[in-house]
């Protein structure tokens, strides 16, 4: 059985192997849950249903995105990299985030599929999914310089 | 000869991310190709032999799985490596992707040196 603290720290620790394998950058567990992630922000999200049903969704100012997508990409300077490639890069982070998560509660969850990820301007994943659904959210320092905040909403599934 | 190599993913960004990574665990390709979907990529292997396929499953039209059973149909196909990358890690999925006709599998998150692991020997 999945519980919320062990989701956190899938959540946690599924995004810090992404960043520091793929992005190049450290990323440390905020507890400052005031700080700001800007003012206009991207949500990488995607969706998964199966034992566990709900959606994944990172969050950061376009700073910090374009940031992520140049260090993905191996670019000297973020001012080369186009608008498309910070919106892939964000939706890589969801599904990248979303399959080390995946493999990480499946053997006490149960099968889950994942859908494909998209992209969009936002700052926070609203909670629609009703009655006996939870929430993990974690608030990270990216390099001591940029904030981002990863969610993860969920509910038992139908297959569970 | 130098080898060919094939990048299949729908995302342009992570075939980038891919090509760049292949670079950086030293293995040399004459001719790289990309293409951005299942579809796409098995147009590509009708036209002309390519060694080796890096290939993601979870994408929109024709998913990594379908396009691998399509290719091994293909005449051009029969010495081709073909390798999934994926963020998909189960068991059963690897072991289903492996007996459809899959040489070997990159889970994402990926490093220069898992590519040299797993192209290497395929490769030699």
């Amino acid at each position: 059985m999945v519980t919320t603290v062990s989701l956190k720290e899938a959540l946690l620790d599924s995004a810090r192997e992404v960043f520091e394998t793929m992005v190049f950058m450290a990323l440390e567990d905020s507890s400052d849950d005031s700080a700001s992630l800007g003012e206009t922000s991207l949500a990488g999200t995607i969706t998964f249903k199966g034992s566990l049903e709900g959606c994944l969704g990172v969050c950061c100012d376009n700073s910090c995105a374009r940031t992520i997508a140049a260090n993905m990409l191996g670019m000297m300077s973020s001012d080369e990299v186009s608008e498309n490639d910070i919106s892939d890069a964000m939706g890589e982070i969801a599904n990248m985030v979303m399959g080390a998560v995946k493999a990480r509660i499946q053997n006490d969850v149960g099968s889950i599929e994942v859908s494909i990820p998209s992209v969009v301007q936002g700052r926070e994943l609203k909670n629609s999914l009703g009655e006996g659904s939870g929430k993990v959210k974690i608030r990270v320092n990216i390099e001591e310089q940029y904030r981002a905040e990863f969610s993860l909403l969920f509910r038992e599934g139908k297959d569970a | 000869m130098g080898k060919s190599l094939m990048i299949v993913d729908d995302s342009a960004t992570m075939r980038k991310i891919i090509m760049r990574t292949v670079r950086m665990s030293g293995l040399e390709f004459e001719r790289t190709e990309e293409a951005g979907s299942g579809v796409e990529a098995l147009e590509k292997l009708k036209a002309g032999p390519i060694d080796v396929v890096l290939c993601d499953i979870n994408m929109p039209e024709m998913n990594g799985t379908e396009m691998v059973k399509h290719a091994r149909q293909l005449p051009n196909c029969a010495s081709t490596k073909i390798i999934m990358v994926s963020t998909e890690s189960s068991e059963d999925l690897i072991k289903q992707v492996m007996s459809d006709g899959a040489d070997g599998y990159i889970t994402k998150p990926f490093t220069p040196e898992k590519f040299q692991e797993k192209l290497t020997p395929l490769l030699n």
